[in-house]
């Protein structure tokens, strides 16, 4: 691009500065905190005054910050699962319903199957079935990705409207088995005692913080260690020289997308061990499954820098839903502006870091007349 | 239950697919240059919720409906800006813009949530023409924006297949170095047909709001139709004509769980029957997947790839 006798040029860096790594996220959440800042000033509400009750409310005291950790829980799930499927370019966005039909899978293992065993085996077994479920709700994506190469984009969008309605219906529409039968309130029915998990003291945290934190180590380390790992990279970087390589490209499609949706999966049956205990509408609101798609894409699909992001975006929302108890109450939907921000933010800084920006002066060649 | 309820149900199918019209056609020229916008459904939220405000505040029918019109440029041009000069993944940019058009338009909604519309955008009177049985009703009981919509549609396909412009427009989604050979610049006309793509679909958003909807409720006045009108385009083949027809037919599996809701019938539960316009999506996508139709589709060749010159 030519401005006055300026040529400005972005030229690609042979290395990155390690420094560079944090700054883009950094200036990014400082960007998007200004544009929520406007905003903000816009309706009547101070900035400074609502983020630094958002900060202390969601990181900066015990109360805030083992809630973020609580909250964080399943959006570490939903991250991984978005990563796990990105970074093969294959854009799994279906964690919402996934995470939905996580949470019935697991709460009817929870119900049906839970009460024959004893804690050590029924937690496992019903997050286990959570995320079968999880991965059954992207099995039709998948197979039409992986056999005829459609899309995956929308028909795992479409589907999340699908799992809404299903959850609905279980609660409020039909007097099922997921239904709790001693009131005509429309709530879920309890899952046996011996599935669910207790928090850590009087807190909001759940021992399922543990699975979470040891999955994404443990997913950084066999994704950079195994075989497999270096197949789904070769993929990613070229498809044909996988296929030259005499890769599958139809097992490792489906192989992807369904572990990326048994991971959602998880997400909801965490959701259902822990904090609900039951198929609850009220996860449904919060959009875990979306968010998980910015958590993965500000860690760029790191593993572990997932855990990171997810608290910082857990905290964003526990620090989001106490604003809206007081004197001015802001609307907790604040926090999705700010993660939609900081996303666009980080993904225009990402070319700032792969390149270099260049201004030069046009030298003043002869002019012919 | 008789057939006019079904008449009715006909007439609402082809106003709502106003909205779907108009989101496909904005996708269709954007699509068509070579760059996907995933952020409809963002972009039909922000235009929703900006005719909400506006008519709300001014009771301007006419302002509301151009505001959101340049809500939906502005949130394309930063979709443009991040793709087109900065090569951003158009896919992450395009749910980035979901999630940040999903967020404020609640965000700024908040103080109106629940409220009913504030203006309503009239059907025409069409005298003799609305009179005539089963047709009146079904053709000629329509807004304004119904049959601009369209005459819009149908200015789009001469404008793609029939002028030197719409050609350039062809060439830089399926051959962009062509383009850029003839001396062209690739990256205009990318940027010029993604902010016109999303001023239409900023239109279909306020449209939508003050002709359709009945109250600002979030994330639920829109309820999906952006991510219906982008598997629209593939159903169209990247044509507009044929978006007429798609949108016409996903109108009525939108409009029929309201019709069989209000008439008490009870087949299924209702829970289940609001699933159909997906499942009917759905279902239409994975027809268009086998191989032959695949063949007769022809999408865009470079289709979400950015453009890079090899200079050297």
């Amino acid at each position: 691009m030519i401005i006055g006798n300026l040529r400005i040029e972005l030229e690609p860096r042979l290395s990155t500065p390690k420094w560079l790594y944090a700054a883009v996220p950094v200036l990014s959440l400082l960007f998007a905190f200004v544009v929520g800042g406007v905003f903000l000033a816009l309706t009547g509400h101070s900035p400074i005054g609502t983020f630094s009750l958002l900060i202390e409310r969601g990181y900066a005291s015990t109360k805030g910050i083992t809630n973020t950790l609580g909250s964080a829980t399943p959006l570490i799930c939903t991250g991984l699962a978005a990563a796990f499927a990105f970074r093969m370019n294959l854009f799994n966005i279906g964690e919402e319903g996934q995470m939905y039909l996580g949470m019935i899978g697991s709460a009817w293992a929870g119900i049906v199957l839970a009460g024959h065993l004893p804690s050590f085996a029924a937690v496992p077994m019903v997050l286990l079935f959570g995320a079968l479920s999880g991965a059954l709700w992207v099995l039709l994506p998948a197979v039409l990705r992986a056999k005829l190469g459609t899309s995956e984009i929308v028909s795992s969008l479409l589907l999340n409207y699908v799992a809404l309605n299903l959850v609905n219906y279980f609660i409020f529409g039909s007097r099922g088995m997921f239904r709790d039968p001693t009131t005509s309130f429309p709530q879920g029915r309890l899952i046996e005692e011996s599935a669910r998990l207790g928090s850590f003291g009087t807190t909001r945290t759940y021992p399922t913080v543990l699975i979470a934190v040891a999955l994404a180590i443990g997913l950084y380390w066999f994704m950079k260690r195994s075989n497999y790992g270096y197949e789904t990279s070769v993929f990613a970087d070229s498809p044909n020289t996988a296929r030259y390589a005499g890769m599958s490209s139809t097992k490792l499609t489906l192989s992807v997308l369904l572990f990326s949706g048994a991971l959602a999966g998880l997400a909801g049956s965490m959701y259902v061990v822990g904090p609900a205990g039951k198929v609850d509408p009220g996860l449904l609101q919060i959009g875990l499954g979306y968010a998980g798609i910015v958590v993965a894409a500000l860690a760029r699909y790191n593993f572990v820098a997932v855990i990171l992001t997810a608290i910082l975006f857990a905290g964003l929302r526990e620090g989001g839903a106490s604003l809206q108890i007081s004197s001015n109450p802001v609307p907790i939907s604040i926090a999705v502006v700010l993660q939609g921000s900081v996303l666009l933010f980080a993904l225009g800084g990402e070319v700032f870091r792969r390149n270099r920006l260049r201004i030069r002066r046009i030298q003043q060649v002869g002019v012919v007349s | 239950m008789n057939s006019n309820v079904w008449i009715l149900t006909f007439a609402d199918a082809i106003s709502i697919a106003t909205t779907l019209i108009l989101a496909t056609l904005g996708a269709i020229l954007t699509e068509r240059s070579g760059v996907i916008n995933l952020g409809v459904e963002g972009i039909l939220l922000m235009g929703a919720v900006t005719a909400f405000l506006v008519s709300d505040g001014t009771g301007n029918l006419w302002l509301a409906l151009f505001l959101s019109v340049l809500v939906g440029v502005a949130m394309s041009a930063v979709h443009a800006t991040l793709t087109i000069t900065l090569r951003a993944n158009q896919i992450v940019a395009g749910l980035a813009l979901v999630i940040f058009g999903n967020g404020l338009s609640q965000f700024i909604g908040k103080p109106v949530e629940g409220k009913t519309r504030p203006v309503t955008i009239e059907p025409l009177k069409l005298g003799p023409l609305s009179d005539i049985p089963v047709l009146g009703p079904i053709l000629f009981g329509h807004d304004m924006f119904t049959y601009l919509t369209w005459a819009g549609a149908l200015l789009c396909s001469l404008y793609l297949n029939r002028t030197r412009p719409g050609l350039v427009l062809r060439a830089t989604g399926d051959a962009p170095a062509t383009v850029d050979a003839q001396g062209v610049s690739v990256a205009m006309i990318r940027f010029v047909h993604t902010i016109l793509g999303g001023a239409l679909m900023g239109l279909a958003g306020g449209w939508f709001m003050l002709a359709r909807g009945t109250a600002w409720s979030q994330a639920a006045t829109t309820n999906g139709i952006g991510w219906i009108a982008l598997s629209l385009v593939v159903f169209a083949a990247w044509r507009p004509l044929r978006a007429i027809a798609g949108a016409v037919l996903f109108g009525f599996t939108l409009q029929v769980p309201f019709t069989l809701q209000g008439q008490q019938i009870n087949i299924l539960p209702p829970e289940i029957v609001q699933m159909l316009p997906y499942v009917a999506t759905l279902f239409v996508l994975v027809m268009l997947s086998t191989p032959r139709a695949r063949r007769l589709l022809g999408a865009p060749k470079m289709l979400g790839q950015p453009f890079v010159r090899d200079e050297r």
